[in-house]
């Protein structure tokens, strides 16, 4: 019945010719590269990882996924995202151990109620499930939430997105890693990315630490070490890389059967299946490289956390770590490709919402790669919008949640 | 770990008492060259240097006075004193 662990994905050689190249193991690469040799037959892939696959934010966000974004262009990207979860783990015959929750956003103010209003307005339109809560009923559903006057941010109402949840972001990076891996993708760990070779306009070869492999498809999707893959490059990106911390607490018996969030308390926290209560949300706002942790950040969270769930007074925090986020100014990714340099893609700037796109992102990028036309799904999000002042507006009130504060 | 920012009125503080103002990036493009791409690249496009950068900070909870300071964004250190600007 039980057998001994193997290997979930095979050690390759280390070729010097590839159709493609994806740098960067996280989840959006390892989705692409997936991809690439499932749907498209390009089977001659590597990804190049300078560390080991998942060790970047790939295995340090809070494993929420949710399709409660705020506009039409972004809806229905992390709305099929979404619905590819129950249909990934028996693909990969992988428990990614999807828990379908749903997620409760706060509105602390009338203004703040009014922004959901939209936002449950445009996922209705669009055929996501979304609702609007008032107080009452935010406390039916949270029983353990605090809707008393004598808070800092009394509790006004709330959204609740009912097809979101949490996946256990690990077991997707081994569940795709096993996938690519058995259809013939070549993962090559501790393998860094030193320079891309350009000729006349098309990209012909990556250098490595490892040796150059020559290829004619690059695929940067190196989370927030893309800016400088991309300096490579000579592209400049429109992307601030801000540290963010999360943290869980002790394991406790289940209370709290929903994720939660608020922005005005800069905290969101659900309970996992263990039973511990991860909770995160607050960046620290400069340019960081460093995957640091601070007191400060401690006292916020467990100020917020308090005030909103006053049954977690007094329990302990276990366990603390730090990520970095590839913030653009309109909260929505770049993804584009063959401009200006033929055969150099980009899939980056995700900032918070990587994990829960990263399925459905790779499956697309994989369609752009093999094809060279961008899906239609993908077209919004090209680099240059922003020359052409069309931002996305996936900010409800820049001021308060633009990489600043 | 705390992280300081020395202001150059009342000297080393707590990184938390100030506000980040982005990195350096030279003189507003004026408006008689103006183009999409230099506006673009003025308005939005970042460096994010991996090694000591000259950037903006504001005393947000002290003295309310917009500098410039050299940090490495890799040790989260700043890596020479502050300068007072005009």
């Amino acid at each position: 019945m039980f057998e001994p662990f193997g290997r979930l994905w095979k050690q390759a050689p280390f070729r010097s010719t590839y159709d493609a190249v994806i740098v960067g193991g996280g989840l959006h690469g390892l989705a692409t590269a997936y991809y690439l040799a499932k749907n498209h037959g390009v089977r001659r892939v590597a990804v190049l990882e300078k560390n080991h696959i998942g060790y970047g934010s790939a295995g340090r966000n809070t494993a929420i996924v949710r399709a409660n974004q705020r506009t039409q262009e972004n809806i229905p990207l992390y709305d099929e995202g979404l619905k590819m979860w129950p249909q990934l783990m028996d693909e990969l015959d992988f428990n990614l151990m999807f828990f379908n929750c749903g997620n409760l956003n706060l509105a602390h103010s009338e203004a703040a109620m009014g922004a959901l209003r939209l936002q449950v307005a445009s996922a209705q339109y669009l055929g996501v499930r979304s609702e609007l809560l008032d107080r009452k009923q935010c406390k039916e559903l949270i029983p353990h939430l605090n809707i008393s006057e004598d808070i800092t941010y009394p509790v006004f109402g709330g959204m609740y997105h009912p097809p979101g949840g949490t996946v256990r972001h690990d077991a997707l990076v081994w569940a795709l890693a096993k996938g690519a891996s058995a259809l013939g993708v070549h993962i090559h760990q501790q393998t860094e990315v030193t320079g891309i070779a350009v000729h006349r306009g098309r990209v012909t070869a990556v250098e490595t630490s490892r040796g150059t492999i020559h290829t004619l498809r690059v695929l940067n999707a190196a989370g927030p070490w893309s800016v400088l893959v991309s300096a490579m490059v000579d592209i400049r990106l429109p992307i601030h890389v801000l540290p963010i911390q999360a943290m869980v607490t002790e394991p406790l018996k289940p209370f709290l059967h929903h994720v939660i969030s608020s922005g005005a308390y800069h905290c969101y926290a659900n309970q996992s299946l263990k039973g511990e209560v991860v909770t995160g949300a607050h960046m620290d706002p400069w340019i960081s490289y460093g995957t640091h942790v601070t007191a400060h950040y401690i006292k916020h969270q467990a100020e917020a956390l308090t005030e909103l769930l006053p049954c977690l007074r007094g329990v302990k925090f276990m366990r603390i770590w730090g990520g970095l986020a590839d913030m653009t100014p309109d909260m929505a990714p770049i993804i584009d490709g063959n401009d200006p340099i033929e055969g150099y893609y980009m899939d980056c700037g995700w900032g918070y919402f990587g994990f829960k796109s990263a399925a459905v992102t790779g499956k697309y990028v994989a369609e752009y790669m093999a094809t060279g036309r961008c899906p239609k799904i993908l077209q919004p999000f090209r680099l240059k919008r922003y020359e052409e002042n069309r931002l996305l507006g996936e900010t409800a009130s820049p001021p308060q949640y633009g990489p600043w504060n | 770990m705390s992280f300081t920012i020395t202001c150059p009125i009342c000297g080393k503080r707590d990184l938390y008492e100030f506000r980040f103002g982005g990195e350096e990036r030279g003189a507003r493009p004026d408006y008689e060259n103006l183009t999409p791409q230099n506006w673009c690249d003025y308005v939005h496009l970042r460096t994010n240097r991996p090694g000591p950068q000259r950037e903006w900070w504001f005393h947000r909870d002290g003295c309310g006075r917009w500098f410039t300071v050299w940090r490495d964004p890799m040790t989260n250190r700043e890596t020479a004193s502050s300068e007072a600007t005009r």
